[in-house]
């Protein structure tokens, strides 16, 4: 658990470099990232959260936490959103898909494709709704652009 | 396309510069709002307010009059912008500058000097930017279930991966063709690593080493696009998305068909 929690962060700083994120956010982008996968794993393993609903939470957590740093920061929210929200993408899912197709499983193909899809969607709507939050939550002070 | 009368000059400067910025931002992962929102401020600033702007993912359509009933210095510009990879810190850069030219710190011409500067800014280096996909495939294959021999072959797989993908960036390769490909070497590396005896699940391998090619920002400001209202863009990122998204998993399938044709005997 440790070990993959440190992956995690680890694995979205990766890409933040890769994605040009200036280099005093990267602790930030992993922080993210970290904390998403955290409890994505933990609603997933440990309560009766299906993955769809564990990838919806933690989306929201990963949403919150980069609008925060966002306004904190100064600094346009898409630099934490879409780093941090990398461990959530259904990459697995996708692979399987591709796997089960060509080795001639039509229903094991389109249960994971199916799978990867609800997750899409379940980030698609962990971000929508977190953005109509009004921005004056996340103020402190007078930050402007916070999203 | 820029028509300047008269005293127009002040007018179409500033334009022109809310569309130099509005071009960076576009360009490098920002979100068809957040363009908006910058272009408009600058113009405020200026004073300049008949203007108007129409924003898509790839191009940005500007008007401008002197007074609003179409008298006056005229200004108009259409400019197509290219969907390329995501340079974020850039769009850190133009927010910064946006917020420093509303506190009144720079006049038109300083303006463009940084605009000049964000622009230049260089990317990571090839090394940098290697290395970094191939941690990142490490960690995400640990991530996802795999062991420290799988993570390496990862490392490996998307080191080669994005060598691979910055190589063929300057070509004219299509999208499609380069994330097939890119989802193809990523398997047959994979593949001849585990026939070698490096690793022990090849899925754990190859599903690590493909998420470099997961289009992040895409995703992200697509659904964001699409929460504001910019159905358009929205869809368009969107679809860019998928289509990537398909592209790597048929070519990652296509090569274990490959495999399976020439040794037979599907592995695993």
């Amino acid at each position: 658990m440790i070990g993959q929690m440190i992956a995690a962060v680890l694995g979205t700083i990766a890409f933040s470099v890769l994605f040009g994120v200036p280099r005093q956010y990267y602790t930030y982008c992993g922080m993210v990232g970290g904390a998403g996968w955290c409890l994505y794993s933990v609603l997933a393993s440990y309560t009766p959260c299906t993955t769809t609903e564990a990838t919806l939470f933690a989306t929201f957590l990963v949403v919150l936490l980069s609008r925060f740093l966002a306004v904190w920061e100064k600094c346009p929210v898409t630099v934490f959103l879409t780093t941090g929200i990398f461990p959530l993408v259904p990459g697995a899912g996708i692979y399987w898909t591709a796997y089960y197709l060509v080795t001639d499983r039509p229903a094991e193909a389109a249960d994971n494709g199916f799978a990867a899809m609800k997750a899409a969607f379940a980030i698609v709507l962990g971000i929508v709704l977190v953005f109509e939050a009004p921005d004056r939550i996340f103020k402190r002070k007078k930050g402007r652009l916070s999203h | 396309m820029m028509k300047k009368m008269e005293s127009g000059q002040d007018e179409s400067q500033v334009l022109e510069i809310a569309m130099e910025a509005g071009h960076i931002l576009l360009e490098n992962g920002a979100e068809i709002a957040r363009v908006e929102e910058t272009m408009e401020r600058i113009c405020r600033h200026f004073g300049v307010e008949y203007e108007n702007f129409f924003v898509l993912s790839n191009g940005i359509f500007t008007t401008g009059n002197r007074s609003g009933d179409g008298t006056g210095g005229q200004y108009a510009k259409v400019q197509h912008i290219p969907v390329k990879g995501a340079q974020l810190d850039k769009v850190v850069a133009v927010n910064q500058l946006s917020r420093e030219i509303e506190e009144g710190r720079y006049g038109i011409e300083q303006i463009k000097e940084e605009l000049v500067r964000i622009r230049q800014m260089p990317g990571k280096g090839f090394l940098v930017q290697v290395l970094a996909s191939g941690i990142g495939s490490a960690c995400f294959c640990y991530l996802l279930g795999g062991s420290l021999v799988d993570s390496m072959v990862a490392f490996g797989a998307g080191f080669l991966l994005y060598m691979f993908v910055l190589l063929t960036d300057k070509s004219h390769i299509s999208k499609i063709t380069k994330n097939l490909c890119g989802g193809a070497l990523v398997t047959l590396v994979c593949i001849c690593c585990y026939r070698l005896g490096a690793g022990e699940d090849i899925s754990h391998m190859i599903i690590g080493s493909i998420i470099p090619l997961v289009p992040g920002v895409a995703f992200t400001n697509g659904i964001r696009d699409l929460a504001d209202g910019d159905y358009i863009s929205g869809a368009v990122r969107l679809l860019d998305a998928v289509l990537v998204f398909l592209c790597v998993a048929i070519g990652v399938g296509a090569m274990f068909l490959i495999y399976h044709r020439v040794f037979g005997g599907i592995l695993l």
